[in-house]
This record gives C-alpha cells, structure tokens and sequence, in this order.
C-alpha cells in the first residue's frame, strides 16, 4: 500500500484523490518475485491471454491497478511474501475447468479464493508470492433452496448477506449462521475453513451436507448423495457411501468446491439472549467449567463466546481512548473501562431458542449454576441498548453485523490484525493456563491480549486477535515475532492453532506431524501432480 | 424441558411457513424482481442497497467514520472502495462491479446527512 492517509485522501478533493492514486499506481508490477516461480515474463503473458479468452478481459486482473484490491490485508507481511501475480475471475464451472487447463500447461498456481475476506488470515492473499488469486465470487448463485427440509445450495461467491436477502424477501422460516463477518463473506469460504457461529447451528461443518468440486484435472466430483442418478438426497443425507470424502477439501489445496449445501436452522417461536458478567481475569476457568456440562447436555444449544474485555472494548474504541503509556495496558485500567461500558473482565454470550415454556424451564436451571460460579446473569431486561449486548444477540440469531472490524484499527488508522486461534478441551484449567500464557508473550512484545474463547462441546477455540499499527515496520516485526511464539510455545503444551494466517501454514502444520504431512503430500500429488492448486495452503506444497 | 411443546410449536411455525411460501408461489411472488433469483446471479443492486449491505455496518455504525452528507469526491471514494484503508477492506470489482461503484460513489456524495448514523 502506499502508506498515505486516509485523512490525506479526504483532505486531498477530487483532483488531489486523482493524484495520489496515479501516485500509488506507478509502482509498477513488474517485481520478479511477483511472478509465479520459475515462469518467465512471456510465458506469464501468454497465459494471461489465454485466460482471457476464457472469462473475457474484463475478468482477468495482472497489471498493479487492476490487482490493488487483491493484495490488501491486516497480517504483517514486510517481505512481500504474500503477493499475487495476478487474477482470474471465472463465471461457472466450466470456465474454472478451462482455466485448470492453462494452468496445468503453464504451471501456473492458483489461489482460490470465495470472496477474499479472511479477515484475521491473509484477506484474499496467498500463501506464497506469485499465485494468480482464482476469484469465484463472480459464481454467486443460490442454486436450490428446500424449504420443507431447510437446505440450501450455493455457489462460492454467496455472501452470507445474500442469503439472509433471500430468506427475507421470500419469508422463509429459517435462520442463517454467520461469523462475525457475515455480510461480505462466504458461506462456502467460511464452511470450507471450517469456521464457526453462534447459533446452536455454529460448527459449520457439521452442518455442511454435499459439496461439488472441480478437481485439478478438470474432473468434476459430487460428494455424498450428489453423484447417484436422479438423486433427490444430496442435501439430506451427508455420508454417501464408502469413505468421506467431503473432509480432504476443506482447509485443503486438493481441488476447487464449486457448490456447497448446507443445513439451516428452523426459526425458533422464542429467542432470548443472555450475558453472564464475571469481574476478575482468573474467572476465566470458572466460566468454563459452568458452560461444558450444558454444552455437552445441549441444555445451552448454541455456540457461545467467552469474550475477554479488551476484545470486547476494541471493537468501539480505540487504544488511545483507555491508554497514552507504552507497554500493555495495565489490568486495572482495562477493568474500569470495562466496568463503565457495562462489562466484566469475561462475558460469557449464550442464548435459548424454543418456546415460552422451554424457556421458563430451562433459564433457572443455568440461572442458579452461573451465579453459583460469580457471575452475574442479565438479559434485554437489563443490557438494551449496550452496544456489546446488542452485537451478541444480533450473532446469536444469525444476524449481519461487521461491528468486530473495528478491532483492525486498535492501534490507529493504519490498522493491522492477525489471529492465532489454538483449541483446547473445554476445561477451567486449559483456559487458564492458555489465557496465561497467551498474556505473558503478548505483554513482553508490547500487545494487548484480546481473546474470545468459542465454546463448541467438549472443546472450545481461543479467539486471540493481535492488533498491531501495520503502518509502522517495527510494530510489524513484533507482531510477527510474537505470533510465532505463540504458536510454538503453545504447541510444546499441545495447543495448536485450528486454523491459521497464510504467513505460518506451515509453522503450524509442522505441529501436527510428519505422518499427517506425507498422507497430505501424497494425497496431494496423487489429485494434482502438477500442484497448481494454492501451494502451501495448510503447509501443502 | 417439554420435548414434545416444544416439537409441536416449531412444527405449528413451519407449517404456517410452509402454507406462506406455498400461497407466495402460487401468486406467482416466488421469484420477486426485487431480489435474487434462484439459479441466477445477482443482479445489479442499486446504490442504497450496496451501501446497506456492506458500508453502512461500519460506516456511521460504531466502527468507520460517516461518509454521507459530507460531499465527499466521488473519486476519494472509488479510491477507497479499492484499495481500502486500515481497517477498511478492499472490495473487488466482482463483489462491487465498475458500474455498481460508480453510482455507489455518487450516491453517497450526494447523500445528505442521516440523523440515525453516527461515527467513530
């Protein structure tokens, strides 16, 4: 980016807006290393000819103007390890088999994007410079929606904003479940990263049932029901027959999923959301350790979030608004902030669906067991209007917010973010322990530690997100040096990252050891001997 | 915990939904033209519905700054639209087409002030 202001640009008018992107655009393309590896500058432009012919050159995007928009993300990348060479934005799934073709012939490796939004992980960006960005937003088409079985097929470039339009406009009973990014992301993208939501429908994957792909020699495969002639089953029944399949392609680089159904959630008659305050950092474990016996009965059917109260105040505010000193904020300071915002140190979000009746029953049950723990239970009845509350209970029944993006800009309008998300059994100890550990690196590096834990069952995800001011090289630096940290000190205890930022793919897959890498590798070369598809995606070359 | 209440309510909504979306496809509003279309891809959206769905959660909603009723250029904002800036995505133009963008970007420099907006 060319480091200019967004204050600049405003201040700048028309003419001086003009200026300052002719500016920016005359840093020219033409970094070697921006290229594939090992491709010379005339095969690189025959193939981009060719993937003209394909999508038209309207889709085809391989000079820096056109590109711009694709490089953009919130993780440190000081050695320009995460640029594209280009990209192509194909239009259905024959355009993507054609394109697979060039690809093979030329070596040219693709990153497959949904629509690019990954927020904490790399945006759009690839996991090695040089990859042309295959970008399938273009394919945005809801396919079939069932509405007695409440199943939807969709192609990746629906958002999830698209969705929740259509089940309005045509009154349908059901409900999405989004991630906090809902309305410019994808329900394939998310699904397919194996993301998470605050619905009792929120283990995406889980609810995922069929899944079309295009794999590297063009073959197109149907998982599950989807390839059993006239088969009315393919969003109803997940299994198929002999092995399941539908695992390798998430979170992989062994095809391109071109369709993806889902399960959604009937619209309950009753929601109530709830907020449980606890006041004191170590009550972390307390709030654990309440939460799994009703996660695991299912008598708290969602997805629920322990929210950490600087993730919580970082959404609103920015860093200057609690602290001008160097170093992290002291404790002290974050908890009578949070204290006048309405929060605790921990917020524990949960939420009943059913009846008046259900509800009745249930509540004093979970009532008596969190205060019996510290905390304190609250409702609409005490928390309308407190922009957290109001932020959760739009999440928790599926509703489009964008609010946590604030986080990016903690450090100022730079912004600057990357996230390290370790699992861990659902247990007081293990929180405390990574919530301790997770401070100590953080603090000795200059950050604030934000987490939110994610609450499946038996196992929860720790949300940490590292905000850093990108604007500035040495803050990028430490950001990177402490995540890496992180994900090594927290692997020693076992604790690896579920998902992770393109810029440690590999770091992290290394946790997870040299048997799991090999199956990986052989899988890998066995569907795509050329390795055209996104190289280093989860450390597979 | 009432398991059957609880069945036999969520069976009565999806039944009154059922009949909804049977009497909607009957009258032929199945497929309203407002919206999108089952198969097909979406279509141009007008400039209020781009800025509702993805500028204005941020934008005079607790996170971005307003930008409406400011006269902001119209080439400032195509700028930003592409390439973002700090916490701002960038958007593409196959999530925000060329011709979308463009009314988007007059639409909102000559949007007056929202009362209900407010910055950070």
């Amino acid at each position: 980016m060319s480091g200019i202001s967004r204050r600049d640009i405003l201040a700048a008018g028309a003419v001086g807006s003009s200026l300052v992107a002719a500016r920016a655009f005359a840093t020219p393309l033409d970094g070697t290393r921006m290229l594939p590896k090992r491709m010379s500058r005339s095969t690189f432009a025959t193939a981009v000819k060719e993937l003209q012919a394909i999508v038209g050159s309207d889709w085809v995007f391989a000079d820096e103007e056109s590109t711009v928009s694709y490089r953009k993300s919130f993780i440190p990348d000081l050695r320009g390890e995460h640029v594209p060479s280009g990209a192509v934005a194909p239009e259905s799934v024959e355009e993507v088999q054609a394109i697979l073709k060039v690809a093979n012939k030329y070596r040219l490796p693709l990153w497959p994007i949904s629509t690019g939004h990954n927020m904490g992980y790399g945006m759009a960006t690839p996991a090695s410079s040089g990859q042309m960005i295959l970008d399938l937003k273009r394919m945005n088409r809801i396919l079939d929606f069932d509405a007695e079985l409440g199943t939807i097929l969709v192609e990746p470039g629906v958002t999830y904003q698209q969705i929740h339009d259509y089940i309005a406009e045509h009154k349908l009973p059901y409900w999405i479940d989004v991630p906090t990014v809902g309305p410019i992301v994808s329900m394939v993208g998310n699904t397919l990263e194996r993301g998470v939501g605050y619905t009792p429908y929120g283990d995406h994957f889980f609810m995922q049932c069929g899944m079309e792909v295009v794999l590297a020699d063009g073959s197109v495969l149907k998982t599950g029901m989807g390839s059993v002639q006239n088969s009315t089953t393919w969003q109803a029944f997940k299994w198929g027959y002999g092995p399941y399949l539908d695992g390798i392609f998430t979170q992989s680089n062994f095809g391109v999923v071109t369709k993806l159904g889902m399960w959604l959630m009937p619209q309950p008659p009753v929601y109530k959301p709830f907020v449980v305050r606890y006041p004191n950092a170590e009550d972390v474990a307390k709030a654990t350790d309440t939460i799994r016996p009703f996660r695991m009965n299912n008598l708290i059917p969602n997805g629920v979030l322990i929210m950490g109260a600087l993730y919580q105040l970082a959404m609103f505010k920015r860093r200057t608004d609690i602290f001008n000193g160097t170093g992290a904020i002291p404790e002290e300071l974050i908890k009578a902030e949070a204290r006048r915002n309405g929060l605790g140190m921990w917020n524990t979000y949960f939420a009943l669906y059913g009846t008046d009746a259900t509800i009745a029953a249930t509540e004093p049950i979970l009532r008596a067991a969190f205060e019996a723990s510290g905390g304190e239970v609250l409702t609409e009845a005490e928390m309308t209007g407190n922009p957290w509350f109001e932020h959760h209970k739009t999440l928790m029944r599926g509703g489009m917010t964008l609010e946590e993006i604030g986080l990016v800009r903690w450090w100022g309008s730079n912004g600057g973010a990357v996230a390290f998300a370790p699992v861990a059994p659902a247990k007081g100890a293990e929180t405390a322990g990574q919530s301790a550990l997770a401070r100590e690196i953080m603090n000795k590096h200059g950050f604030d530690y934000a987490p939110a834990y994610a609450v499946g069952g038996r196992e929860l995800h720790h949300i940490i997100f590292l905000m850093f001011d990108k604007g500035d090289d040495d803050s990028s630096a430490r950001a990177e040096t402490c995540i890496n940290e992180m994900i090594v000190r927290f692997g020693e205890k076992g604790w690896c990252a579920y998902r992770s930022s393109v810029s440690t793919m590999d770091l992290v897959a290394r946790q997870y050891g040299e048997t799991n890498r090999t199956v990986n590798a052989r899988i890998k070369h066995a569907l795509d001997p050329n390795h055209i598809l996104a190289p280093g995606k989860q450390g597979i070359a | 915990m009432s398991r059957h209440g609880l069945a036999h309510a969520f069976a009565r909504v999806a039944a009154a939904a059922a009949l909804l979306v049977a009497v909607s496809v009957a009258s032929g509003t199945g497929a309203l033209a407002a919206g999108q279309e089952l198969g097909k891809v979406l279509p141009t959206r007008s400039p209020e519905k781009v800025y509702s769905s993805t500028c204005g959660y941020c934008h005079g909603h607790n996170v971005g700054p307003i930008i409406r009723g400011r006269g902001l250029p119209v080439e400032t904002i195509e700028y930003f639209v592409r390439h973002g800036n700090g916490a701002m995505p960038a958007f593409r133009p196959t999530e925000i087409s060329n011709t979308e963008l463009k009314a988007l970007a007059q639409w909102i420099s000559q949007a007056p002030v929202d009362a209900k907006e407010h910055g950070q």
